[in-house]
């Protein structure tokens, strides 16, 4: 109920946020009505789809039935909100050859301490789900680990690689972190998001693309970069890979190969080097590597 | 503290052993006092440990210092424990707990023995190693702990405390105050409010004192620059996200952030960003919640994972949008939930009852105690004019901790609804009309000196005073009527010996059990707070087994060994050998805890004569340990029977009812007492069944409103303060029951409260001595136990819930809305839970208790 | 001291700047000469000087501002409408968050935020009479009958 009210509420503010004729001035309203001016501003970032401060606005934790504008200034996405396929009542289990997974990863870990599965279990469980947890995924698990359920739940809203939300086959992670950035990390996202015609963190209407955004992936000599995790195919096909040194085009053209059902190279997509060697070739060590200096013992 | 009257050791020798048990934080200043008597310098140590008992009865919830041992060092405390049993200077060859020297010695104390030499040398721990006599008598580190001392240097004042203990406990044992949100004393420790930041030398940086161990030598500073700083540092991060509302919240004025901000807090921030805003949870018709207020502490967490058993709250999400929640729409089902509104450092949570009805500044209190189970919590009842307002836990380690059931905490709504403020007589006409006290009093009298004694009963009801069953008793004598009987202790006839119908382990010394067996009792519905106490145990790691016959589908909180819920299976266990049997005899100090509901069955002595079997057995009553059980239900039960307001010799079990029945306050199974033509009187202060019945009404007190004493059900007598007026033309209870008697012919020979309170000590020597428990060694083994044969057969039935619904066991938490609402509600949670397979807590089944991590 | 040096020099000042009988004129229409019998009033009007006024409330008091020669914090002051028994709570809230210099705007400069459940301003009522008290509930003169009938308990009723 109160849920309903917030939201319903904020929808009246972004609706009269929006009308500019109606936007009093900002500073002087602050200082009468602090909280209403916070969803008014809430809603005007969200309004423009490059408020990009880069904070807590990652993936799949958004698709999760708000709009975008509660993400700065409101705690509301760590929330499971009750949708059809997303309940108490719907049910999930792991497919037999994933219980094996299972059997096989918890026995990395002592009996009294299998509770150290959770993030394996809940990962297994995400690419079984078309990359995302339903409730009853994370009660599954908690199940399965003798654990209480909130300490499941705790966890998946910690990380925000666990999509509590509906999201496309294929992740979009582009990497915003600061080498990326000035390597023009910004013009890939926007290529995307021009491409797609989505904004971060949303899904496009044939369900195949979802725009996340993601901290540095550690390929920080091929930036820019982009990951993609590849849910189309369950656990068995999952994929996650890397695609690097990229321009605003070819990040379109793997898209678009993407969407053909193929298999595009990961990898530099637009230099001929191989991972992270210099582009043309190696640039040092190119001899014979020297032997180590010995002295000659005998000259002593 | 005083003497063993000479009366009653005359009247127990050779019986019973008497051991004076005290009130462990007095513990320490009572072993000061008979130790500096027998030192013969007692002066200024006993003025200073009189200080030390005022102090300790402080209404503080915050006490910071007081539970230092029972929560950091159980663990070391206990091998201390077991080093100092092997030690051959101790009586006690059996591990002694403190408790029990402590009583050893009070025992012996000059006025009983004035000759004798101390059962026990005075231990030189009792007087710290550096030789002088300790000045801080607040200072509740065990003496068994002072043997491993270490030295720390706070401010440059050197303190002396255990190993293990963190800089924070040296600060508070050193008297310095350390400003701290997240950690409490009973909880685990975080280190997530950072407020708690001091200065020790050579460290580069500021420390989190909470988490800190102190090292031999260090040198703690807390009133440097760099402290101030830190901690005004860490106070404008806190206030970032808190909303400026302290004047709608309720929690404004006794704030933990408030205060600190008062004094660590700036007049302006440097923020200028938005505050973020976060979503209001439901936890439930008890617990309000703005969680925007939320600083993030986890003491709500900790409290429901640690103590209350019920993992339903966690942390949710990370960074800027971390929060406290549940994640999906749910109540929180525990019993003991409205402890967090005291924990709440914030105004996060807070109380729906209590929400905008008062400022805590506008309220007065007295200190009362909880009639709301047999338990008799310390409470605080808090009042506006003539209104109760809230009650809430006041703070005494041997009973309720600091800790307060929803029940007893939330049902002061019942106070205000349903009351009789008239006296009622039930006219030709078949309705009860409006009357006067004359009227009403005249009435009953006739009914009662129209038939003979044997004619009338007399049934004390759940929430009755040891003063008014005083003056019920004495009534009846006067009238010749013998049958008395005890609403919701039915079952129990023969008071004769104490200990059969006494928690005779204690509550507090439950702890020190290591095996428990939980006979036909539903603790968590009876005893929210033994059960606390039991958790616990279980979670220090003394208490390692614990079995229960009784119930099914008891969800305990703690891992436990269901055996059967017949008694059947309870006579499985009497062999000896196998499974828990093996456990109990093998335990060195094990403990049986019988429910009251048990003794309620037909088959009562049969089970008892069971129970007995397994006691000897197991050998539950040692020398210096009685761990055999019965666990009372109401607040009235324990006086009632220690004031042997039980059925005299000539009543026949099977009579029919009584022609003329007077009801102190009883309410419930009145079909057993009360005939088609009974009379019924009714004296109490709601109108429920009785009063629907009755054909006099006659309106009484209820607990807030009379100085009245209550016997809990370790036998610890202890005495409620009125707070507010009675309602209307109602009286104290034993002024009517003496009015009453003055009209009937029989009059009362008391005129004053103090003068029944001589008459109930001349019945009952113990009731004089207010908190204090006196134990004895004999248990319930030794009375006559019944003979196999005449006990009769065990049936078949279950056993059943003794207290069905927790919310609602008297007749106030009956008239109470906010118990009413607690009823459905969470009623209805717990059929989503079984129907949903909820997990609260860790899948004990399936580990071993023994396998569990430290904690 | 001080205080009259001030005064003496903001009266030479002005009738310097406009001649001695427009001084006179103005301070009579101005409120100067009332000023003289009230202490309170003298001081805002003589001891702080001419202010500029800044605007005026629905009840006719009157918000000045002197921003040059004057300590901040003290630059802005009002004049209230009843010269004989003035009550600080006659300021709206819309005027008190500019005199207490919470906010630099002034009601007229600002569109108003007025949300569905605020009240309109009345000032104190006390003395005014019973009706316009406050009573606790119980009270015999409590506003509505409801209040008036509230008891602290509930009786029992028997059926």
């Amino acid at each position: 109920m109160w849920r309903l009210l917030v939201k319903h509420s904020a929808e009246a503010v972004t609706r009269v946020a929006t009308s500019p004729a109606q936007l009093p001035c900002n500073r002087t309203l602050s200082s009468l009505v602090p909280i209403v001016q916070d969803r008014i501003v809430t809603a005007i970032s969200a309004a423009s789809p490059y408020h990009s401060d880069g904070d807590c606005s990652c993936s799949g934790s958004g698709s999760n039935g708000f709009s975008a504008s509660f993400k700065k200034y409101s705690t509301l996405s760590n929330l499971h909100k009750d949708t059809p396929d997303n309940n108490l009542k719907t049910s999930f289990d792991f497919t037999p050859a994933n219980y094996k997974k299972i059997e096989e990863i918890l026995s990395h870990y002592p009996a009294n301490y299998k509770q150290s599965a959770v993030i394996p279990l809940l990962d297994l469980a995400q690419q079984q789900n078309e990359g995302w947890l339903p409730v009853a995924a994370m009660n599954k698990i908690a199940k399965i680990l003798g654990m209480p359920y909130i300490r499941v739940y705790e966890v998946a809203t910690f990380y925000t690689m666990f999509n509590r939300g509906k999201i496309g086959r294929y992740h979009l992670l582009v990497c915003g972190t600061t080498p990326c950035m000035l390597r023009g990390s910004r013009e890939i996202e926007a290529a995307l998001i021009e491409h797609l015609g989505i904004a971060r963190g949303e899904t496009s209407k044939d369900g195949l693309f979802t725009i996340g955004e993601m901290e540095c992936m550690g390929s920080c000599v091929n930036a820019p970069m982009i990951a993609v995790a590849d849910y189309s195919a369950g656990s068995e096909g999952y994929s996650y890979h890397y695609y690097e040194d990229l321009t605003p085009d070819s990040v379109v053209a793997i898209v678009e190969a993407l969407r053909k059902g193929e298999k595009p190279k990961a990898g530099p997509q637009t230099t001929d080097r191989i991972r992270s060697a210099p582009e043309g070739g190696p640039k040092t060590l190119l001899s014979e590597p020297k032997p180590p200096k010995f002295r000659d013992l005998s000259q002593v | 503290m005083g003497p063993l009257s000479g009366a009653l050791s005359g009247h127990l020798r050779g019986q019973l052993a008497l051991i004076n048990r005290s009130k462990s934080k007095d513990a320490c200043s009572l072993l000061y006092r008979s130790v500096s008597s027998f030192c013969g310098d007692s002066a200024p140590t006993d003025e200073q440990a009189d200080e030390g008992v005022g102090g300790s009865r402080q209404p503080s919830i915050e006490s910071s210092t007081t539970n230092l041992a029972s929560t950091k060092s159980v663990q070391q405390r206990r091998s201390l424990l077991e080093k100092l049993a092997s030690d051959s200077t101790f009586v006690g060859a059996s591990v002694a707990s403190r408790r029990q020297q402590v009583r050893r010695n009070s025992t012996a104390s000059p006025a009983t023995a004035p000759q004798s030499p101390p059962t026990v040398p005075p231990s030189t721990s009792t007087v710290a190693p550096t030789g002088r006599v300790p000045v801080k008598l607040h200072s509740i580190i065990p003496d068994e702990l002072k043997k491993d001392m270490i030295e720390v240097f706070v401010d440059g004042q050197a303190v002396n405390l255990p190993k293990g203990m963190t800089v924070l406990q040296a600060c508070d044992e050193a008297g310095v105050d350390i400003p701290r949100f997240c950690y409490h004393p009973r909880l685990s420790i975080a280190g997530n409010c950072r407020m708690c930041l001091v200065e020790v030398e050579k460290s580069p940086k500021p420390v989190a004192s909470c988490a800190m161990p102190a090292m031999p030598g260090m040198k703690i500073k807390t009133d440097t620059p760099l402290v101030k700083k830190a901690r005004e540092g860490v106070m404008e991060f806190l206030l970032l996200n808190h909303p400026l509302d302290c004047p709608i919240c309720d929690q404004g004025g006794e704030c933990d952030l408030q205060d600190q901000a008062m004094v660590f807090g700036s007049d302006r921030g440097r923020f200028t960003d938005m505050k973020r805003s976060v979503v209001d949870k439901h936890l439930g018709p008890l617990i309000k919640t703005v969680m925007t207020r939320c600083i993030h502490c986890t003491r709500c967490v900790r409290y429901a994972t640690e103590i209350a058993g019920v993992e339903d709250l966690g942390v949710l999400g990370r960074g800027n949008a971390e929060e406290i929640g549940t994640y999906v729409d749910r109540l929180s089902t525990s019993e003991v939930s409205g402890n967090v509104i005291d924990l709440c450092p914030v105004g996060a949570l807070t109380s729906k009852p209590y929400a905008f009805t008062a400022r805590n500044w506008e309220l007065a209190n007295k200190e009362s105690i909880d009639v709301s189970d047999a338990l008799g919590a310390n409470i605080r009842v808090d009042h506006r004019g003539p209104e109760v307002m809230r009650v809430v836990p006041r703070l005494n380690e041997d009973v309720n901790e600091e800790w307060l059931t929803d029940k007893g905490r939330f049902m002061y709504d019942g106070l205000k609804r349903q009351r009789l403020a008239l006296p009622y007589v039930r006219g030709p006409d078949g309705r009860l009309q409006p009357s006067d006290w004359q009227g009403a009093l005249q009435e009953a009298a006739r009914a009662l000196t129209s038939v003979p004694g044997e004619e009338i009963a007399a049934v004390v009801g759940k929430l009755a005073d040891v003063e008014s069953i005083t003056a019920l008793k004495d009534f009846m004598a006067r009238l010749n009527s013998q049958r008395l009987y005890i609403e919701g202790a039915e079952g129990q006839e023969n008071a004769d010996i104490r200990p059969s119908y006494l928690f005779n382990t204690g509550i507090a010394a439950l702890e020190d059990a290591d095996a428990v067996l939980l006979v036909g009792t539903d603790l968590r519905s009876e005893a929210p707070l033994l059960n606390v106490r039991l958790r616990k145990a279980f979670r220090a790691g003394t208490l390692r087994d614990i079995a229960a016959v009784g119930p099914a589908d008891m969800d305990l909180t703690y891992p436990h060994e269901h055996l059967g819920d017949k008694a059947q299976d309870l006579s499985k266990l009497t062999s000896g050998k196998g499974g828990f049997a093996e456990t109990l005899a093998k335990a060195e100090r094990p403990a049986i805890i019988v429910g009251a509901g048990v003794l309620r069955r037909p088959d009562r002595d049969a089970i008892l004569g069971v129970v007995d079997r397994i006691a000897k057995q197991a050998g539950v009553i040692k020398e210096d340990w009685n761990g055999l059980n019965v666990l009372q239900l109401t607040a009235s039960s324990t006086g009632a029977l220690d004031l042997g307001f039980v059925p005299g010799p000539g009543v026949k079990k099977d009579a029919p009812p009584a022609k003329v029945v007077y009801l102190l306050g009883a309410d419930e199974g009145l079909s057993k007492f009360v005939g088609e033509d009974s009379f019924v009187i009714y004296q109490g202060h709601h109108g429920d069944q009785g009063a629907s019945r009755a054909n006099v009404v006659l309106p009484g007190a209820a607990y807030t409103e009379k100085e009245a004493t209550y016997v809990n059900t370790e036998g610890r007598p202890q005495r409620t303060m009125a707070a507010v007026p009675v309602p209307g033309n109602a009286r104290e209870d034993w002024k009517i029951l003496r009015a009453l008697s003055e009209i009937a012919g029989v009059q009362l020979p008391y005129d004053t409260t103090d003068a029944v309170r001589r008459r109930a000590a001349e019945i009952a020597p113990q009731l004089e001595r207010l908190e204090e428990v006196e134990v004895s060694e004999v248990s319930m083994a030794a009375r006559t136990a019944p003979s196999k044969a005449s006990a009769g057969p065990l049936l078949k039935e279950p056993f059943t819930r003794a207290v069905p619904n927790f919310y609602m066991t008297d007749p106030i938490s009956r008239a109470s809305q906010t118990m009413a609402r607690c009823t459905s509600m969470f009623k209805s949670q717990k059929e989503v839970d079984a129907q949903e397979d909820w997990l609260l807590h860790a899948d004990w089944g399936k580990q071993k208790a023994a396998k569990q991590p430290a904690l | 001291m001080a205080g009259a040096l001030k005064v003496l020099r903001h009266v030479y000042d002005r009738i310097r700047g406009q001649g001695i009988k427009e001084t006179f004129v103005k301070a009579k229409d101005q409120g100067f000469i009332n000023s003289l019998l009230d202490g309170n009033l003298f001081e805002t009007k003589v001891l702080k000087g001419e202010g500029k006024l800044v605007g005026e409330d629905k009840l006719g008091n009157k918000y000045y501002e002197r921003l040059t020669d004057t300590q901040f914090g003290r630059h802005r002051w009002v004049e209230y409408k009843d010269n004989t028994s003035y009550n600080a709570s006659t300021v709206p809230p819309e005027w008190h968050g500019w005199l207490h210099y919470i906010t630099d705007y002034t009601p007229s400069e600002i569109q108003a935020f007025t949300p569905f459940y605020s009240k309109e301003h009345k000032a104190n009522q006390t003395g005014k009479g019973a009706e316009h008290i406050y009573h606790p509930k119980g009270h015999f003169q409590a506003k509505d009958d409801k209040r008036t009938r509230w008891q602290r308990v509930e009786p029992w009723k028997p059926t």
